[in-house]
């Protein structure tokens, strides 16, 4: 008798603490929400909206505390999401499409770089001086989803070349173990020239130039999270947006943000870097009219990126582009 | 008054020329000594260059003419212009001292 | 004022003259210095460079030599999969600059079935080594740098300098040795030897160098990255190229290059670079590793030891120059106050103060002998002047006596003639010029008795105080004797003889003298060596009234003379003179001789006696204008008027 009154009290009391949690939390909810962030890659100018939107409080002024957590080659941003260690992570859309593929259920509520700066440096002294001349030659590419683009061009224009695996250094290429390197026009490029290298002795192919000018950065969460608080996930990319436009506009202070992350990460670079890098960030991110919530991604543009995907072999079917998209133009804001 | 003295056979010729006045004339009378002091005492005074002569002059032609005297030499005078023959002659010197036309006869008669 | 001038200049040149000669001798030594001093210094860099260089190549060698022992071991034998791990462990145990080592195969390459084989070792912080197995989904040990380079490249490389993974603060760097299976053709890479070594000892040398104050040496890696910086901020983050891009410097650019490339120099950079001064870099590379060592030193700071001491020889030169200038100013006073003194002192004297006391200068140099011969000079203007003063006080007494010898000789000749009783039978007028202020000429004219004029006109041989004493005496005895009523030529032979007693200077006077009868006009007269008189007839041209001969007087006691007669007629005119007048001497160097005599006594006949001799008179001294007067000029003028009727 009493033992069974016992566990009924417990029951009661449990869920008198629960209602009560629910409460609470349903009151933080109201406060603010509370939510994780994790870029890419590690702390860089690449990121630097965020990093501002946070220091200058335009998150809080959204409703928002944010945790940006730190990026890196040993965890992809898309396994923290899902895991569920973030609500939000931002990634390359080709990366992107191969986890929706996967059946992870992410969508992207904002395409940030909605034009590629993925680019092929070769060495003219290599013979190079022209596209045409990369035929036959050992080629740095990254990992599968950062070279489709690359394959892709080396199809369109019947080229062959010797691919070698690339990761996180250029060292191989300044070495002059491959003729060809995959890189960034706003990172690898710059750390080249900050290695000695003379600009007059590269060839730089821009994958825009050569007819691949395909978005890439983009801000993703699950759909589930996207579900349970739409106003909250378009608020975030509001805000982000803001950080960029604030960082766009205050170039010095924004770098100095970026430089106190990148320190607390003790990350092998410099301010130098950094400024070339965010300046190149001013170029490739478009921004919306003030009032607007988010850059698009184009259908067309996913569908040119899923169906390289698809001739690759990475996916099987290309998934819906409107499951993919969400469009905060449709959330009502409270 | 500018001297020009030789010696010529026996005769010591003296040429004079310039004027001899009050400044000069003492020139003359103590040249002509020295010479007659050397022995001289043959001379013959050539005035082919003498333009004028004053009292001064005169007088020291007497002084040399006296010393000259002393010594048993002689003394003769060539070649006077007018004005100095004007005042030979006024002054009766030419009864004194021979005086010629011009020197050659002056050396060819004494 | 001249004070200043003479010691103005000489301060002035003295001291451009030293200061031209200090500035250009210190100069020099700066230069010198400078160049010396930084050669000095580029030496010493040099040197600590090298050794510096030779000390870490040392340890590097000694490090690159396992695992490529351990390499050509695994390319000549075969090993099984459970030795690898003690080759490892045996790498660092018996190397304690080694901090890691692997051995990591290909894939498949040793143990079938293991897609990654990679034993690892390492030291742990309390000595211990642990073993681990690289390789796993996380850690795709193909693609790094230390497998892949040495694999694409078929040859040993070291890596770029990393962070270690532990999450410590300690930088590491691997160098890693491709190892085969079979040979030539078919060679085939098997994988790669590896060694890691912590920098920091390395880096620990490198800090420790410090050059004067703010020099410092740094370490850079193959891709220019710092290894080590006195800036620890800048250490992995920057490359010696972002630096060059921060400060847009191209040259510190290829000053990175060249080392990165291998080379060995020396720089010299603009301030802000490398140093917030300008500065000298010295650099080598560790040919080994491919890195590059520069040493950096502080341009001014090199110098200091140059600039202070070339301050010090500033301020001691410009204490000199100071000194000098004193100096200086003081012997130029020297100089110039006892000739301010002496010029003071010959003002007064010049202004006629004889005695005014020159400055007492005593003293051995040129200043002392000029004041020495100052004085002599005062003393012997003062007598000099004394003397003058004398001579003209004694020459003014002479003039003085002259002036009244003139007044007596003067007084001597007749000036009017004492007016006769009625009317005169004759006019005689004389006019008598000297040349100084007594003459030799003479004149005189008196009545011996009621009837008879005598006249006479003499010129003594000579002028002045002679001559005129000869004057004097030959009047008086013309005047004596004429009063005896000789006629004309006793009277001449009679004064002859008085005259030529005791005559050694053989001074001498010519004379003309007459003797007028008043009643019948009957002239006689006689000539001593005289100038003919001018005759003037009535109603005719003047003549030379022609004289006897007859020699000077007082030369010869022999001589003779003799009178003429002539007869005067009422009208007829006589005018006698002396060589004063027709010898007389224009500006040309002509005589006013006789022609011109004759043509004013034809132009002046008429006048009275007066008129003619003060016209001639006149004539002659207007022709000998501006020729100072040679010769006495005397003129007499006679006219007969005849006996009253």
């Amino acid at each position: 008798m009493i033992e069974s009154l016992m566990k009924t009290a417990a029951k009661v009391i449990g869920v008198f603490f629960f209602v009560l949690a629910m409460l609470g939390n349903a009151n933080a909810d109201q406060d603010r929400r509370q939510v994780s962030f994790v870029p890419q890659w590690m702390p860089q100018a690449q990121f630097a909206g965020y990093y501002v939107a946070l220091e200058k409080g335009f998150y809080e002024r959204y409703g928002l505390e944010v945790n940006i957590l730190r990026g890196g080659p040993e965890r992809p941003s898309a396994e923290w999401l899902k895991k569920a260690a973030v609500e939000f992570a931002t990634m390359f859309l080709s990366t992107a499409i191969v986890e929706r593929a996967k059946g992870t259920r992410l969508v992207n509520v904002g395409q940030i770089l909605s034009r590629s700066s993925q680019i092929l440096i070769a060495k003219k002294s290599c013979g190079i001086n022209s596209w045409q001349d990369l035929n036959g030659k050992k080629t740095g590419l990254w990992g599968a989803e950062l070279s489709i683009m690359p394959r892709a061009l080396f199809r369109r224009y019947g080229l062959q070349v010797a691919v070698i695996p690339q990761t996180s250094t250029v060292n191989l290429f300044l070495r002059g173990g491959v003729d060809v390197v995959s890189a960034m026009w706003y990172n690898e490029y710059h750390a080249i020239l900050d290695a000695g290298v003379e600009p007059e002795d590269l060839v730089v192919f821009h994958l825009s130039d050569l007819g691949f000018n395909l978005p890439e950065d983009g801000i993703y969460c699950l759909e589930s999270t996207f579900k349970d608080d739409p106003q909250s996930c378009c608020r975030f990319v509001r805000a982000s947006l803001e950080g960029w436009r604030y960082a766009f506009d205050h170039q010095d202070e924004a770098l100095d943000i970026v430089m106190k992350y990148v320190n607390e990460a003790r990350i092998a670079t410099n301010r130098q870097h950094q400024k070339w890098m965010l300046g190149h960030m001013r170029e490739v991110i478009d921004l919306p009219e003030p009032g607007g919530y988010q850059t698009l991604l184009k259908e067309e543009d996913y569908l040119a990126v899923a169906g390289e995907l698809m001739a690759n072999g990475l996916i099987d079917a290309i998934p819906a582009y409107s499951d993919f998209l969400e469009n905060c133009a449709d959330v009502n804001e409270k | 008054m500018e001297l020009y003295s030789y010696k010529q056979d026996k005769f010591f010729i003296v040429k004079v020329s310039g004027r001899m006045d009050a400044i000069t004339a003492p020139e003359f009378e103590k040249s002509c000594l020295g010479w007659i002091e050397q022995g001289d005492s043959a001379l013959v005074v050539d005035l082919e260059g003498l333009e004028y002569m004053s009292s001064a002059g005169l007088r020291s032609i007497l002084i040399v003419g006296k010393k000259l005297k002393s010594v048993g030499g002689s003394l003769s005078f060539s070649s006077l212009t007018p004005n100095v023959a004007h005042v030979f002659s006024i002054s009766s010197f030419g009864s004194m001292f021979p005086v010629y036309d011009s020197l050659e006869k002056a050396l060819g008669n004494s | 004022m001249k004070n200043r001038g003479l010691a103005f200049k000489l301060i002035l040149f003295t001291l451009s003259g030293t200061m031209a000669v200090f500035l250009s001798a210190f100069a020099y030594f700066y230069v010198s210095s400078k160049d010396s001093m930084t050669k000095c210094v580029e030496e010493n860099a040099r040197n600590l460079t090298h050794s510096t260089v030779h000390q870490i190549e040392k340890v590097l060698e000694g490090v690159q030599k396992v695992p490529l022992n351990y390499a050509s071991l695994l390319s000549a034998r075969n090993f099984e999969a459970g030795d690898i791990a003690g080759l490892v462990e045996r790498m660092v145990s018996t190397n304690l600059e080694i901090y890691g080592a692997a051995i990591a195969f290909e894939p498949d390459a040793l143990a079938a079935g293991a897609y990654y084989f990679a034993p690892y070792c390492y030291r742990k912080d309390d000595g211990h080594l642990m073993n681990v197995m690289l390789g796993d989904e996380s850690y795709h040990y193909f693609t790094m740098d230390w497998y892949q380079i040495p694999r694409e490249l078929n040859r040993a490389a070291w890596t770029e300098p990393y962070y270690d993974e532990g999450g410590g603060n300690m930088i590491m760097a691997t160098f890693s040795v491709p190892f085969y299976k079979g040979k030539d053709a078919e060679k085939r890479f098997q994988g790669v030897v590896t060694a890691d070594i912590a920098l920091h000892g390395l880096q620990q040398i490198v800090s420790a160098i410090r050059l004067y104050r703010s020099g410092y040496a740094f370490l850079i890696s193959r891709n220019g990255v710092f290894i080590t910086h006195p800036d620890s901020r800048l250490v992995m983050t920057n490359s010696i190229f972002s630096i060059a891009e921060v400060k847009n410097s191209s040259l510190l650019r290829r000053i990175g290059k060249d080392m990165i490339n291998g080379g060995e120099g020396l720089a010299a950079l603009e301030s802000g670079l490398l140093l917030p001064d300008k500065c000298r870099l010295y650099y080598a590379p560790l040919s080994s590793i491919g890195w590059s060592l520069g040493v950096v030193i502080p341009e001014h700071e090199l110098l200091e030891g140059v600039h202070r001491l070339g301050r010090m020889v500033i301020l001691i030169g410009l204490a000199g120059v100071f000194l000098m200038t004193i100096i200086v100013m003081l012997i130029a006073r020297r100089i110039t106050r006892p000739l301010k003194d002496l010029s003071a002192a010959t003002v007064e004297i010049a202004r006629g103060d004889l005695d005014a006391k020159l400055p007492d200068i005593q003293r051995g140099d040129e200043i002392g002998a000029l004041a020495r011969s100052f004085e002599e000079m005062r003393l012997a203007l003062k007598d000099y002047i004394k003397h003058l003063t004398e001579t003209t006080s004694a020459k003014e007494r002479i003039e003085s006596e002259l002036k009244i010898a003139r007044n007596i000789q003067m007084s001597f000749l007749p000036r009017a003639f004492p007016p006769l009783t009625g009317k005169n039978p004759m006019e005689i007028s004389a006019r008598l010029e000297p040349a100084r202020e007594i003459g030799g000429d003479l004149y005189d004219y008196s009545l011996i008795d009621d009837d008879h004029l005598f006249f006479a006109v003499g010129d003594v041989s000579d002028k002045g105080i002679p001559a005129a004493l000869f004057m004097a005496v030959t009047k008086t005895l013309l005047k004596g004797i004429a009063e005896t009523g000789l006629d004309p030529a006793r009277i001449l032979n009679r004064c002859n003889l008085e005259l030529c007693g005791e005559n050694d200077s053989m001074m001498f006077v010519t004379v003309f003298c007459g003797v007028l009868d008043l009643r019948t006009g009957r002239l006689k007269y006689s000539n001593a060596g005289h100038e003919p008189p001018v005759i003037v007839r009535r109603d005719a041209q003047p003549e030379f009234l022609p004289v006897p001969e007859g020699f000077l007087l007082g030369v010869e006691e022999e001589s003779s003379y003799q009178t003429m007669e002539i007869e005067l007629e009422p009208g007829d005119k006589l005018i006698v003179y002396t060589d004063g007048v027709t010898e007389a001497v224009n500006a040309a160097g002509e005589f006013y001789s006789h022609a011109n005599l004759m043509a004013t006594v034809r132009s002046c006949w008429s006048l009275s006696v007066e008129g003619i001799a003060t016209e001639i008179l006149g004539s002659v001294k207007l022709f000998s204008l501006g020729i100072p007067q040679a010769d006495d000029i005397t003129v007499l003028a006679l006219s007969f008027a005849g006996a009253e009727v």
